[in-house]
């Protein structure tokens, strides 16, 4: 699966910190998601989204292999 | 969009692992950091170090190893013996420490992270009985009781090593970012 979490990110022109403080989770975590080293939990990914305001499928795709 | 009742930071994933609260993190490197020194010398000094002599009680015990002077005659079942225990007291304090160094939570202790503590226990279980195949396989008569000696702590120490070290790795490119 891939995001789009370090766009919407500099979109919104925040820090991994502060998406971090957001949602309750490290800074490791959003790092870990944006690395495409972690996939995160549908809570996680939720929330995610509504910070951004946007439904979650513009912010994770699928990718070939899922 | 939806409309939300509850504010993002007050929904919180249900915590369903077993561990202490974080403060006891700080508290184990406190204690597993001496204790390693400590085990260190016993190494260099082949265990023969006589640091604290005292009566302690005794579940089972018969005649036998002789060691740092701890020699008994006759059976002590469930009984108070005197012995020298720098050894047993310093590998209590290395577990001790490290317990809770591996199994306090983060700051946050965030689903990446438990995902992170469980795999990286999967792997130092992994690495430690590959490592004690080979030692079987490799060291032989006496000098396997050091493999055992030194296998009743290297769980604990490649978990800590690998978490940390991955942990570690991603708030580095977390700080690299602008």
């Amino acid at each position: 699966m891939k995001n789009n979490i370090r766009v919407e990110r500099a979109i919104l022109n925040m820090t991994q910190e502060e998406l971090a403080n957001k949602i309750s989770v490290s800074r490791q975590t959003i790092n870990a998601m944006e690395a495409n080293k972690y996939v995160p939990s549908t809570v996680l990914a939720l929330k995610i989204a509504r910070v951004f305001k946007k439904p979650v499928e513009d912010i994770f795709q699928l990718e070939k292999g899922d | 969009m939806v409309k939300h009742a509850l504010p993002l930071t007050k929904i919180k994933l249900m915590n369903k692992y077993l561990l202490l609260p974080h403060r006891f993190k700080a508290i184990g490197w406190c204690i597993l950091i001496p204790a390693t020194m400590a085990g260190v010398y016993l190494i260099a000094k082949s265990f023969e170090v006589t640091w604290l002599r005292t009566t302690v009680f005794s579940f089972f015990g018969h005649d036998g190893f002789v060691h740092n002077g701890n020699s008994l005659t006759g059976n002590h079942n469930f009984s108070f013996i005197t012995v020298d225990v720098t050894l047993s007291l310093v590998g209590f304090l290395f577990i001790m420490g490290g317990l809770m160094v591996s199994f306090s939570k983060e700051k946050t202790e965030d689903e990446f992270i438990s995902n992170l503590r469980l795999s990286s226990l999967l792997w130092s279980v992994w690495v430690n009985y590959v490592l004690l195949l080979i030692a079987f396989v490799f060291i032989w008569n006496f000098d396997f009781l050091s493999v055992m000696v030194y296998n009743m702590f290297t769980i604990l120490i490649i978990f800590i090593i690998r978490f940390n070290f991955i942990l570690y790795k991603n708030s580095k490119m977390a700080t690299d970012e602008k």
